[in-house]
């Protein structure tokens, strides 16, 4: 279990938004998938399974949680070791359209952003996204179409 | 990949996520909670939980394990795993096939420990196979119900393969750990002791309660309920 608690959390947090949220619905989520296990195919990758079980957890909870005028979704801040040192300019700079791009990504349309989350925020496939978020893959690729056309109109860039 | 692309991907590392609490406590107390039914998830269902977890993420993190059996759980001498169809399995009638015929002395002699019985009248027959597993036929709510058992080794000794039509169950025995597998029928695999020898699988198409009491493996087959079974358990 701590080999995937890990992941679970992150997943859990990253969809949900909210720390408190993520710790009850990666439990949820573990608590449910044990009961579960007996539904679990054998060969089945049990990653993508948890997480769809974790997940499924998290977005309920965000649903639930949309009444928050203010999301728990950070950029951390840290200076890393070993990088340059921007100018004062450059940095607030750079921080902003960090921020700027957060914000918008929340604002998309919970489906897109529950994509867009697994997808670039989480890494994972886009299969391992179709599992988690139990749609098809095309639908996954058409989310993120326009979910980044979305976020693209919300930054003022241009498409690729 | 497109450049907004390549700064979601960014932005996913900066995110300040906080670092992941250990789960595992609170997923054990949930699991032994039992919220208004009696459905003894307790330790030893957190703890296979974990044991599981683990043992799944190994075996899918080596490529060429992932067409090997998915172990399912492991009890004492037992361990079951599920999978999609079973080998040929021997059909068993009731006594042939539990090995050779003797009295309780004589199989505690050669087991070298104490049988555990539920309270049965005259001496009863126990049958030996290779040495290790005995095993004694009681009747309980009229119908005969086998009572084997083993001293549990390291290694596993008895392996149980079931479909996907068998549902598995962590249980409580009077407070010791068990499984209850039903519905579905599953084959059972006996292994010598010291593993040098001989395996056969036979079929069984009852449901089956295994435990753990004091080193020894118990399991019992037949035709019982959950609850008629844990009731027999109890009284061993």
């Amino acid at each position: 279990m701590r080999m995937h608690q890990g992941i679970a959390f992150r997943t859990a947090y990253l969809l949900s938004g909210s720390a408190a949220d993520a710790e009850e619905a990666a439990q949820d989520g573990f608590v449910k998938a044990y009961r579960a296990l007996g539904r679990f195919r054998r060969g089945a990758p049990l990653r993508p399974w948890l997480l769809r079980i974790v997940a499924n957890e998290a977005r309920n909870r965000r649903r639930s949680a949309l009444r928050r005028e203010r999301l728990a979704l950070r950029v951390a801040v840290e200076d890393r070791p070993g990088d340059a040192v921007p100018s004062p300019e450059a940095a607030l700079l750079a921080g902003e359209q960090r921020e700027l791009l957060l914000a918008a990504v929340e604002r998309l349309p919970e489906d897109q952003r529950g994509t867009v989350v697994c997808r670039y925020f989480l890494e994972l496939s886009e299969e391992e996204t179709a599992n988690v978020l139990r749609i098809r893959r095309g639908t996954v690729k058409s989310r993120l179409a326009r979910g980044l056309e979305r976020l693209r109109t919300e930054i003022g860039e241009e498409g690729p | 990949m497109s450049e907004l692309e390549l700064r979601l991907l960014a932005l996913g590392h900066e995110l300040d996520v906080p670092v992941a609490p250990d789960l595992a406590p609170a997923v054990r107390a949930r699991l032994e909670e039992r919220p208004g039914r009696p459905f003894p998830w307790r330790r030893a269902a957190a703890l296979a939980l974990a044991v599981l977890v683990v043992a799944v993420g190994v075996a899918f993190a080596v490529p060429q394990a992932r067409t090997a059996v998915l172990r399912w759980f492991h009890l004492g001498g037992v361990s079951v795993e599920r999978v999609e169809s079973l080998p040929p399995g021997v059909e068993r009638t009731k006594a042939v096939g539990l090995g050779r015929p003797m009295t309780r002395m004589q199989a505690e002699q050669l087991l070298g420990f104490r049988l555990a019985l539920p309270p049965l009248e005259g001496n009863p027959t126990v049958y030996v196979l290779d040495g290790s597993l005995a095993t004694v036929i009681v009747r309980a709510y009229g119908r005969p119900i086998l009572l084997s058992q083993f001293r549990s080794p390291q290694v596993e000794a008895l392996k149980k393969l079931a479909v996907d039509k068998t549902t598995i169950e962590p249980v409580q025995v009077d407070g010791r750990p068990g499984l209850w597998l039903e519905g579905g029928p599953h084959t059972l695999t006996y292994l010598s002791r010291d593993l040098s020898f001989r395996q056969r699988t036979v079929l069984i198409h009852g449901n089956v309660l295994v435990w753990v009491r004091e080193g020894v493996t118990l399991r019992l087959e037949g035709k019982l309920t959950r609850a008629q079974a844990l009731s027999i358990g109890r009284r061993i």
